[in-house]
């Protein structure tokens, strides 16, 4: 019976040890993030600027292997948000697992617009800044063709670019969470409703769209998700992996860009308005977007519940090009945790680099 | 004892993923009510009415200060901009000067970049599951 007590001494011992333990590593967590102490290091691929314009810069991460595919792969951010979440940290980095799959990988970056910027418009980024990146990267690579992989309104932008110009060399599209079909759009879409909401009184009284509204738009498509995400914060505190990986997120999340007046007030009057892209009929700088000119494979990435680029907006995208070699991926989770987090390393990473390895040699 | 002290591990073990589960669903149904409210036409108004005084508090500031400004002599933010576009004119013609002197570099087979982006990998790699790589 002694012996008995002995071990359940022990036990409580050990109970309370951890406990002591954990609520230590809480607490010094806990102070970490109060104190911004250690910040996690986003972004850091080694890469080379090839090309900078105003606040664009375009990307090439060094090759991690001698022998890589043919055609390189330039990825197209979305122009709200910084494009380190395709390259968030080691382990958990987009950029890097292509590298390592043999891809020679471009990235282009659109920076944080400045207050001069608020003139540029959808026509400047796809007429001007896209074809330029294209022509460095072909002049970088030596190969005439290149495949484009676009995040959010990074795919908009490609395929914007693809329906420009027929002739332009894409031998691959990847389209991951991007929204085509703006009546899909839910929330996002009734609360820029034209009944209520003059874009032309926003875009004229402060030129690029604050940060902090961006934020906040994003934010009340779930209002709880801030709240909720500190709860489980609190009650993972303790662990290291949790916490490292609940600050890159949050850095992510919060970093927040602004979004340049004019390109914004297009994309609320002709995308999310007039739903020109779903119906074939947008024009930028006089020149009509003609998806249907579309030919190259295009793969459709998307997310089950992803409250920002909803499944309903992204499904008909393979439906507005005329290739013959299109497919479609839906995975479970939302709009971010499909290019990161654990369902992107173990599914959709793969599947990418499987998609594109067969049609870059 | 023991078989009792690890029932208690297991409770409280379950009493915590009980509450996880709890909170999930609380936060799915907060996020539904929210979705729902926000959804509706008067929600929409309200908003709109929102952003549009935050429009017009946001341009009568914006004219505000520059008045004030321009009364002290004080540079306003339209100068402050003004400034920025003049500086990226001449960022973008010292890019096409680069541009245009790496091109001729190259044509006289100067090296324009750093060594490193000079290592060109082959570029004859196949996917793994193609014919060629399984022989």
């Amino acid at each position: 019976m002694a012996t008995v007590r002995q071990t359940d001494v022990n036990r409580l011992l050990d109970a309370a040890q951890t406990q002591v333990q954990k609520n230590r590593q809480r607490l010094e967590k806990g102070l970490d993030i109060l104190l911004a102490r250690e910040e996690p290091l986003v972004g850091v691929t080694p890469k080379d600027v090839i090309y900078s314009r105003g606040t664009l810069r375009l990307y090439h991460y060094r090759p991690m292997s001698d022998e890589v595919y043919r055609v390189p792969v330039v990825f197209v951010m979305s122009l709200v948000s910084k494009p380190f979440i395709l390259d968030l940290t080691f382990g958990q980095s987009f950029v890097q697992y292509m590298l390592a799959q043999g891809f020679d990988v471009f990235m282009v970056d659109w920076g944080i617009p400045r207050p001069e910027d608020k003139r540029l418009k959808l026509d400047d980024y796809v007429l001007d800044f896209m074809p330029r990146c294209f022509e460095e990267v072909q002049k970088a690579t030596g190969e005439k063709d290149y495949s484009i992989l676009g995040y959010c309104m990074g795919g908009q932008l490609a395929l914007m670019h693809a329906g420009l110009n027929p002739g332009a060399p894409i031998a691959n599209m990847v389209c991951a969470a991007t929204p085509v079909d703006m009546e899909g759009m839910g929330l996002f879409r009734h609360f820029s409703d034209r009944r209520w909401f003059d874009v032309d009184r926003l875009v004229d009284a402060v030129g690029n769209i604050p940060p902090d509204f961006m934020l906040r738009s994003f934010e009340m498509l779930r209002p709880m998700d801030r709240w909720m995400s500190y709860v489980r914060l609190l009650d993972n505190l303790w662990d290291p992996v949790f916490v490292y990986g609940y600050r890159v997120m949050y850095k992510w999340t919060n970093e927040q860009i602004p979004f340049a007046g004019e390109a914004y007030r297009q994309m609320i009057r002709e995308l999310m308005w007039e739903n020109k892209l779903m119906k074939n009929t947008l024009t930028l700088d006089n020149r009509r977007v003609d998806t249907k000119a579309i030919t190259c494979p295009v793969l459709n990435v998307m997310a089950e519940h992803d409250h920002i680029a909803p499944f309903a907006a992204t499904k008909p995208l393979t439906s507005l090009v005329s290739s013959r070699d299109t497919d479609e991926v839906v995975l479970k989770g939302g709009h971010v945790s499909l290019v990161a987090g654990k369902n992107a390393v173990g599914r959709l990473w793969p599947k990418v680099a499987e998609w594109l390895g067969e049609r870059s040699v | 004892m023991p078989e009792t002290s690890t029932r208690t591990d297991g409770a409280a073990g379950e009493a915590m993923e009980l509450w996880r589960n709890w909170l999930t669903e609380t936060e799915r149904q907060w996020n539904s009510f929210f979705a729902e409210v926000m959804g509706r036409d008067s929600f929409g108004r309200v908003a709109g009415s929102y952003m549009e005084a935050y429009s017009v508090v946001q341009r009568a500031l914006n004219q505000g200060m520059e008045r004030y400004l321009n009364t002290f002599n004080l540079p306003t933010h339209s100068d402050v901009v003004e400034l920025g576009e003049r500086l990226h004119n001449i960022e973008e013609r010292l890019a096409t000067l680069e541009a245009n002197l790496n091109n001729l570099a190259s044509a006289a087979g100067i090296p324009t970049t750093a060594a490193v982006t000079q290592l060109r990998p082959r570029r004859t790699r196949r996917p793994r599951t193609s014919k060629n790589e399984s022989k």
